[in-house]
């Protein structure tokens, strides 16, 4: 039924696209290579992250969240805070041409005494994913943190003899609500030369989320977690408005962009573009999406078979009330009546 | 969006073609850009100034030729055909397809009557044909044909050159869109809102049952000690509660 908004909101998307409304970071790298990152190498660092925390904190912990797309949420009220665990491990993808497409990750072991990866497991589990994945090549290593480190340097070079420009993948787990980007950063090295000496250094590159339909479902799915007790109606009718409400917004937004577009151009401001006016004619002309008369009587007879079966539950729990209230009613005159010797039939 | 980028080198190329010829030999490029089949736009190439020229000049028909292919239909071609310069087949076919575009503006739904009329097609079969093939597979139009109900449902239609007064009359769809979707914004967070108050109430309600029922009991309790011995006026104050209780 409500098939036509999907189209629509890409069309939008396309559209706000074209005035330039990218909402990727400012790219410092000079190397010239795309990146392409799939939703499922963050889904599994952030879930590497959540469980290293979760099993280092002491046992009578707060019970964990796990989210979505961010780190665990604070910590136990325990005092002496811990620097929150570093977790790495690598990351795996393909690299056609000048796009380097990130598509999985797996985890690896650290070693803290000579900061390095533990190479044995990083060759084995490198082998066990060819098996599965011929194509996917090593492109890289991914952390968590806030910043990247000097250390982090080392365990660069390390991995340089198997790639010989890795990728660095920093995912930042503390939560800022201000923040509207993805908390990843993707980090290459170049050779700089500071104070006449040749350096390698992370330069911080975009990326874009690239995703297939079936990631893209599971994703979802993960992003709608209920809450596991949300037992009573009112909150899971909360959640479910809520995710509605944020959609509309997003559109609303888009529309508005598109709106004062229109304005500044029709007030002279901006050269006209024809193209992109025609686009957005044959938008709108998609709209009203949802008038037809068809629709109408579709529409009302699902609202008036919900309304029906919400009435008839309504009885049925109705009618099991009255059933034991006259229950209890029986047993309360049987007791009386039985000295009257006579029954109280109700 | 698919259309806007096949069709941006073809108006590159005739944009530039335009700007290095004068005179009569734009008329030429201008059948050639109406006959071109993957090009729907002409409002750029009219706006070239070599072409805004020939106004007034003895070539001024293929200017406003080159103006009925950017806004006009067939029909209207029809009725000023004497005007202007003869048509070849190609082009017959792209004013026909740009006629599509401008019934889908008004309509989303288009009766098939409605479209043999405007396009001179004698039947249905000759009109599904030049849906089908010459609308859709290009790409300028996609929907469903119910031949039941005899018409043709346009859920996308390509857009067609911009009237000057068009403009207005978008930004002002696009305002409506947006007080309406800001309607439903409101409308949503009260009915999130009024979902946490009926919880409340019925929390409140629940917890206020349970205290009466723990009253109740108590009060039972305490008449029982007193009145072991004589069950009948207990029961009595059985009687008088449960109905309270309910």
């Amino acid at each position: 039924m409500l098939k036509p908004f999907p189209s629509i909101f890409r069309q939008i998307t396309e559209a706000a696209k074209g005035l330039g409304l990218e909402e990727n970071m400012a790219s410092s790298s000079s190397s010239g290579l795309t990146f392409k990152l799939h939703p499922l190498v963050i889904v599994n660092i952030s879930d590497h992250y959540t469980r290293i925390k979760s099993q280092s904190l002491p046992p009578p912990s707060t019970p964990h969240a796990a989210s979505a797309s961010n780190g665990a949420t604070s910590d136990s009220s325990s005092p002496p805070p811990q620097p929150p665990p570093r977790v790495f491990g690598c990351v795996i993808g393909v690299q056609r041409g000048r796009t380097v497409e990130i598509f999985n990750s797996f985890e690896l072991l650290y070693d803290p005494s000579t900061h390095s990866l533990d190479r044995a497991f990083l060759e084995k589990k490198q082998e066990l994913y060819k098996k599965v994945f011929p194509n996917f090549y090593i492109l890289g290593w991914y952390s968590t943190g806030s910043d990247a480190q000097e250390s982090d340097m080392q365990i660069h070079r390390d991995l340089m003899d198997i790639n010989e420009s890795p990728l660095y993948v920093l995912l930042n787990p503390s939560i800022n609500p201000a923040q509207k980007d993805l908390p990843v950063t993707i980090y290459e090295s170049e050779l700089h030369v500071i104070d006449g000496i040749p350096q390698l250094i992370f330069v911080q590159s975009s990326y874009t989320i690239e995703t297939v339909e079936a990631e893209r479902i599971s994703i979802d799915h993960v992003a709608h977690l209920k809450p596991s007790d949300g037992g009573s109606a009112a909150t899971q009718l909360a959640a479910h408005l809520t995710g509605i409400h944020s959609a509309i917004k997003m559109l609303n937004s888009r529309i508005r962009v598109l709106h004062h577009y229109l304005l500044a151009m029709q007030k002279g401001d901006i050269p006209c573009e024809n193209s992109l006016l025609r686009e957005v004619s044959s938008l709108l002309r998609r709209l009203p999406a949802i008038e037809s008369e068809k629709f109408q009587d579709d529409f009302l007879m699902e609202y008036n078979d919900t309304l029906l079966i919400s009435y008839l539950a309504m009885f049925t729990n109705c009618s099991s009330t009255m059933n034991e209230l006259v229950d209890k009613f029986n047993t309360a005159y049987d007791r009386h009546s039985r000295r009257g010797g006579r029954s109280a039939f109700i | 969006m698919d259309i806007e980028q096949k069709q941006a080198e073809h108006i590159d190329y005739f944009v530039k073609q335009a700007s290095n010829l004068k005179g009569s030999s734009l008329g030429n490029l201008v059948v050639e850009a109406t006959s071109h089949p993957s090009l729907f736009a002409f409002s750029e190439i009219i706006s070239v100034p070599n072409v805004l020229e020939l106004e007034g000049t003895e070539n001024a028909a293929f200017l406003d030729l080159l103006r009925m292919f950017a806004h006009g239909t067939w029909s209207e071609y029809k009725s000023v055909a004497s005007r202007l310069p003869p048509l070849v087949p190609d082009q017959v076919l792209k004013l026909k397809q740009l006629t599509v575009l401008t019934l889908a503006e008004t309509n989303k739904v288009l009766p098939y009557d409605v479209l043999i009329q405007e396009l001179d097609v004698k039947n249905v079969r000759e009109l599904e044909d030049f849906l089908i093939n010459d609308c859709m597979y290009v790409g300028i139009v996609r929907g469903k044909l119910d031949q039941l109900r005899r018409c043709f449902e346009v859920q996308f239609a390509a857009g067609r050159d911009l009237r000057p007064g068009q403009l207005g009359s978008m930004i002002q769809t696009i305002s409506d869109w947006l007080s309406t979707s800001d309607n439903l914004l409101v409308s949503i967070q009260e009915k999130i809102r009024w979902a946490d108050n009926m919880s409340e109430m019925d929390k409140k309600h629940r917890k206020g049952v349970e205290e009466r029922v723990e009253e109740v009991k108590k009060t039972l309790s305490f008449k029982k000690l007193q009145t072991v011995s004589r069950p009948t006026p207990s029961s009595e104050g059985m009687k008088r509660s449960f109905p309270n209780m309910v």
